[in-house]
């Protein structure tokens, strides 16, 4: 019987570093985002159990996420039980020479390119900033500041874990909810936000909004 | 020259995706182009009644993608109307799982070397049947209607329509009544532009003639005297690349209409 020969395909790789910080995904700027998922997929696949319930970094480079990107690498991580537990820590590092002891290593800056749509749900432990809109029924969650350069229609929710100090800044601020570490506040009926950029942070036990 | 595959979706039913894509179908064919309209709405077919083909039905979607009927060829119902318009239904007996998102693209891959355009009338909800009637589209039109509950699933239609990689999704606001838009009792087409912010390929009236239509089975394009038929003719023609117009949404008689109202000497 004719057995073919196994050929020698070559397979591209994700590279995953032991960094100061913790492990680290390697994401490369070349070809489409959704390629990478498909070959981080296999390769997990292939390595089953080795990775098993650890929490990762991921490193984009110049790379920008939407928000269903950003959705499709959590769901194929949470299918081999891995968290993220920050982005960019290269970038990260060359931003910011100083070793800064009190910041966990996990605290960077998530930007996410578009809008984040109703159903569409991102949690970061850091700060995100979304260049686009944040629509009714769309959540952002995250243990840091929210920044949202379009309008924020949904529901924020910055400082969650506790952090007391966290901001929310929108462009428009017309949230459904407006969440700051425990304190939970709903916009007046009928707010429309036409003000221009307003702030929110937590003022005693309130969430206040001002303008920027 | 591969056909374009375009899915009719909105999240949301009754916001009329069938009417569209029966519409658009028609008018696309009443342009000499060849077409087909793939009923994806199994266990809950109504193409084949809008379009008046309910009896001609023989195989359906599901018997082509469980190989009963020898070719797709075999399922494919030719208009009364138009020759050059074509339905494949769907099964009415079945479900949504009946069929596999891989059966979809390898049905449509056949189609796809014959037909200029490929429509696919997507069932409402996001199961199923919306990852079924996706799997095969390279284009999405989005259906909606002026109201808050529709724009939201619209909305959220955007986002999955992103997750399977179809970036570029068109609008069509569907059953606008301008008298209420200009009294303000109802969303304008800038209230849904700023919450979906895709780019609108048109904006259908709404319009009796439409319930006549569908109950008659001949779509309101074929009619010369329906406000919602001439929308869909222009949207067809956008869909060719034609710069046209949009209504006025407003009431006020657009530049034609002043022309018209100036040759009638009012």
């Amino acid at each position: 019987m004719f057995v073919p020969a196994t050929q020698p395909v070559h397979v591209e790789q994700l590279v995953f570093k032991g960094l100061k910080q913790g492990l680290t995904l390697f994401v490369p700027e070349k070809e489409s985002f959704v390629y990478w998922l498909e070959v981080l997929d296999r390769q997990l696949d292939q390595a089953k159990g080795f990775f098993q319930g650890g929490a990762i970094l991921v490193e984009l480079g110049e790379r920008q996420l939407t928000p269903g990107e950003l959705a499709g690498l959590k769901k194929i991580l949470a299918k081999y039980r891995i968290r993220i537990k920050g982005f960019n820590p290269v970038q990260r590092k060359k931003l910011n020479p100083r070793p800064e002891k009190q910041l966990p290593a996990s605290s960077g800056v998530l930007l996410i390119k578009g809008t984040v749509r109703n159903g569409q749900r991102l949690e970061h432990e850091g700060d995100i900033v979304v260049k686009g809109d944040l629509n009714p029924g769309g959540e952002l969650v995250a243990t840091g500041d929210i920044i949202v350069l379009g309008a924020l229609r949904g529901i924020a929710h910055a400082g969650a874990g506790g952090n007391v100090k966290a901001e929310i800044i929108a462009f428009t601020l017309a949230p459904v909810q407006l969440r700051i570490a425990h304190i939970f506040s709903r916009a007046p009926e009928g707010r429309k936000g036409q003000h221009g950029p307003e702030i929110a942070y937590i003022k005693g036990e309130k969430i206040v909004v001002e303008r920027l | 020259m591969a056909g374009r595959v375009i899915v009719v979706t909105s999240g949301k039913g009754g916001v009329g995706k069938t009417t569209t894509v029966a519409n658009i179908g028609t008018g696309l064919a009443l342009r000499h182009k060849k077409v087909v309209m793939i009923d994806a709405d199994i266990g809950l077919r109504n193409l084949d009644v809008v379009m008046g083909l309910e009896n001609r039905i023989i195989y359906d979607l599901v018997d082509v993608a469980e190989k009963t009927c020898r070719s797709v060829h075999k399922a494919l119902i030719k208009d009364k109307r138009l020759s050059n318009l074509f339905l494949l239904p769907a099964a009415q007996t079945r479900n949504k799982d009946a069929i596999s998102p891989e059966q979809m693209v390898a049905i449509v891959d056949e189609l796809k070397e014959e037909f200029d355009y490929i429509l696919v009338d997507c069932p409402a909800g996001i199961e199923r049947g919306f990852d079924n009637a996706v799997a095969a589209a390279t284009e999405a039109i989005v259906v909606t209607t002026p109201e808050v509950s529709a724009v939201r699933d619209a909305d959220r239609i955007i986002g999955l329509l992103q997750d399977k990689e179809i970036y570029d999704p068109v609008l069509i606001l569907n059953r606008l009544r301008p008298d209420m838009v200009r009294k303000g009792d109802m969303m304008d087409v800038d209230d849904i532009n700023d919450i979906l912010a895709i780019k609108l390929l048109g904006i259908v009236p709404d319009d009796e003639e439409i319930i006549i239509s569908t109950n008659k089975g001949e779509p309101a394009v074929l009619n010369n005297h329906s406000k919602a038929g001439e929308a869909f003719r222009n949207i067809v023609r956008r869909m060719e690349g034609e710069e046209v117009p949009f209504m006025s949404v407003n009431g006020e008689p657009g530049l034609f209409g002043r022309f018209l109202k100036l040759l009638n000497g009012k």
